[in-house]
């Protein structure tokens, strides 16, 4: 008796054993790296679980969020570098032209993307260009522009009179009525402007708005700062300084203090990324946050102009084991479908790059992305260099010059000069 | 004399085999393959071409490699000296107590030990937050009501690290200083009080000689330790001026990770391990012929 059991389940186990991986055959699966932490990472859990639930039983996305700047880039060059990594994922378009010298993307060719289509005709023209290699090669497809955006609060801007009758701030075009408008605000023990100024990054973002709304160049034919852009930078830097030095805004106050200081309402407005959106809508959604709006950075100087930089997909260039052309099909058709479904990634703060959602009626009535989309048209990207973008050494040296220099800790025109001369010497290396 | 047999070799060969292999596959392998590229001008990842002695002659005139050179032995001095003043005090002081009390007490100096470094720097980046930390309360009064960023204040950013580190590892210095304390005979003691000798002399006559070898110990290791410090400076420092206050292995980060100069960041390692060599061997022999003299 005991035999014929044994047989049994001897027989269902080999039965299961070819069954299973049959069944699981069936469902692909697509390995997904991002960083998006964050309240607009949880937009995008929220936009893959849909996805999954779509593609049931065809495709499958096994995400993985992993720390934003240095250690995902790391991480994924040494991965691909071994054939390992994953099959779809997340890249900033200011670090293409590194992530270009280091091999880390494949190329996307033109067949391909129109066999699922991906048009660059979708797209913003300099968006889709930042994605290409120098040769017009296609390395990787926009997803968003994200850039920084001046969130402020209605009632105090109201006490203050610089409310207008749309509920927008008046009054701030030009660099003397912007300084009279923060000195106006800082009254009553509350700080007319909050700005991350202990944070690199914000550092970066903010001066290189500055310096472009002067037509200012950062870096062109291998010079960085060449010229007059030294002065510009110098002005730039100057005007940033101000506002610490006249107590509009507060000096080395951390990313998280920053919001805080806003949210608080210690502070009447608030420079920073698009991404912090979803955080005031959703404290406004628990009734704990006051009246508040969202426009574009204010013209200061010459013409218009907000740092942006854009989240895009790439396929990584896997060494010894590269997708099968089945495998990049099916990575492309979900690079497509995002693109179609990026209307619900805007509600993380982004514009989106697909240019049938952005010029949609839904999106165009979306509150407050629809305030501040206005940007898109004079957004400016970083300098395509391999010393440029997230956690490059374009940064670390915002984070060693504008930094101290807008804290009072360095005089601005050292800091421009010194800025230059620091990554002018990477160059040659 | 009990001359080894063969077979007795052979099986003390097997034995160590599996060690052996693993050891030498991934420490001398990789460590012999270091050397190497610190030659080349290689990437991250793959290889370079021989470039003799560019990468080091590069280093040299590198100022912000001194500034690295500086701040790690900076960093040393601030950490490896009180941790192992204050790990013995505390030691002495736990090991007069008895009971549960000692048990509390030992548990209270160990607690930060099993911290993660992230929480730690989440604890601290928080406490000491200019605009929001707790520990602005106790600043205020020094400054007239103002508030002052520990971490963005460059004078101020190495001892506070400095301190948080020590606070971090206490634990671990305590507890080899009371095994070592323990180790030592009470009739000495008691001989000692009835010759007439005071609580002072007693530390400096017994405690202090008997117990050096483990003062050898806890400073050989915590030096080599803070040699190579890397996570608490690279984490309080981020989003800053990083390069004033820059320590040895995360220049070989920056180098090596970021901008993907492999071969330059072997360089800078090899410096850094010739170092710790050199340095910790002096000061092991030093300390120890200097502990064995009547």
């Amino acid at each position: 008796m005991f035999k014929g059991i044994l047989k049994a389940a001897l027989a269902a186990t080999a039965v299961l054993a070819v069954a299973l991986p049959t069944a699981a055959f069936a469902t692909d699966t697509l390995v997904w790296w991002d960083f998006l932490g964050g309240g607009d990472g949880v937009r995008m859990k929220a936009l893959i679980d849909q996805f999954n639930k779509e593609h049931a039983g065809k495709i499958q996305i096994q995400a993985t969020t992993l720390d934003w700047g240095t250690p995902f880039y790391t991480k994924v060059q040494t991965s691909t570098a071994v054939g390992q990594g994953p099959d779809i994922m997340t890249y900033h378009e200011s670090r293409i032209p590194l992530g270009i010298s280091t091999n880390v993307l494949s190329p996307i060719t033109p067949a391909e993307m129109a066999a699922s289509d991906i048009k660059a005709s979708d797209f913003e023209p300099a968006n889709w260009k930042k994605a290409q290699g120098p040769d017009g090669t296609q390395y990787a497809i926009p997803l968003d522009i994200h850039s920084i955006i001046l969130y402020y609060n209605k009632t105090l801007l109201k006490q203050a009179g610089l409310l207008g009758d749309d509920g927008k701030p008046k009054g701030f075009d030009g660099v003397a009525n912007w300084d009279a408008a923060l000195a106006k605000l800082t009254t009553n023990g509350v700080i007319g402007l909050t700005v991350p100024t202990a944070d690199n990054a914000t550092m970066w973002r903010i001066f290189y708005t500055l310096l472009n709304q002067q037509d200012g160049v950062f870096f062109k034919d291998n010079k960085f700062l060449d010229g007059d852009n030294l002065d510009k930078a110098t002005t730039a830097i100057t005007e940033m300084n101000k506002w610490v030095k006249n107590g509009w805004t507060q000096s080395q106050t951390e990313y998280p203090a920053s919001i805080a200081q806003f949210t608080s309402g210690k502070a009447a407005m608030m420079i920073n990324g698009v991404w912090e959106v979803p955080t005031m809508v959703d404290l406004a959604k628990q009734g704990k946050l006051f009246d508040w709006g969202a426009v574009m950075v204010p013209t200061l100087y010459a013409h218009p102009a907000t740092w942006a930089d854009s989240h895009s997909f790439a396929i990584p260039n896997r060494q010894g084991n590269p997708e099968t052309p089945a495998k990049r099909k099916e990575v492309l058709d979900t690079i497509h479908w995002f693109n179609e479904h990026s209307l619900f990634w805007a509600t993380g703060g982004h514009l989106p790059a697909f240019k049938p959602v952005r010029d949609s009626n839904d999106f165009k009535q979306m509150k407050p992305n629809a305030d501040y989309a206005a940007l898109a048209a004079t957004a400016v990207f970083d300098p395509v260099s391999t010393l440029a973008g997230v956690a490059s050494p374009v940064y670390d040296a915002a984070g060693n010059y504008i930094m101290p220099a807008m804290n009072g800790d360095m005089a601005p025109a050292d800091a421009a000069s010194q800025m230059r001369d620091d990554l002018q010497g990477q160059v040659q290396q | 004399m009990i001359k080894a047999k063969r077979g007795e070799l052979l099986t003390a060969a097997l034995l160590l085999a599996p060690f052996i292999v693993i050891y030498a596959v991934l420490f001398i392998y990789p460590s012999l393959r270091m050397v190497q590229v610190s030659f080349t001008n290689a990437p991250l990842i793959g290889d370079g071409h021989f470039v003799g002695l560019q990468n080091f002659n590069r280093l040299l005139h590198d100022r912000l490699f001194s500034t690295a050179i500086w701040d790690t032995v900076y960093f040393v001095v601030l950490s490896v000296i009180p941790s192992t003043i204050l790990g013995l005090v505390v030691a002495l002081g736990v090991n007069r107590l008895k009971g549960w009390a000692q048990s509390v007490a030992l548990a209270c100096f160990f607690l930060p030990y099993i911290l993660p470094v992230s929480l730690v720097y989440r604890i601290w980046e928080w406490m000491l937050d200019k605009d929001f930390g707790i520990a602005q309360f106790a600043i205020m009064p020094f400054t007239g009501g103002a508030h002052v960023s520990i971490f963005r204040t460059i004078p101020f950013f190495m001892p506070a690290v400095g301190l948080i580190t020590v606070w971090w590892l206490l634990g671990f210095n305590v507890l080899l200083f009371i095994a070592g304390l323990r180790n030592i005979n009470r009739e000495i003691y008691e001989a000692a009080s009835l010759d007439g000798a005071g609580r002072w002399t007693q530390f400096r006559k017994i405690t202090w000689p008997l117990i050096w070898p483990v003062t050898v110990l806890v400073l050989t290791i915590q030096f080599i330790l803070q040699l190579k410090i890397f996570d608490q400076v690279y984490l309080f420092s981020d989003g800053g001026r990083q390069d004033a206050t820059m320590v040895m292995v995360q220049y070989i980060y920056k180098q090596a990770f970021q901008q993907n100069h492999g071969g330059l960041g072997a360089a800078a390692s090899l410096v850094l391990f010739v170092v710790i060599v050199v340095f910790s061997v002096l000061q092991f022999q030093l300390l120890r012929s200097r502990g064995s003299e009547p």
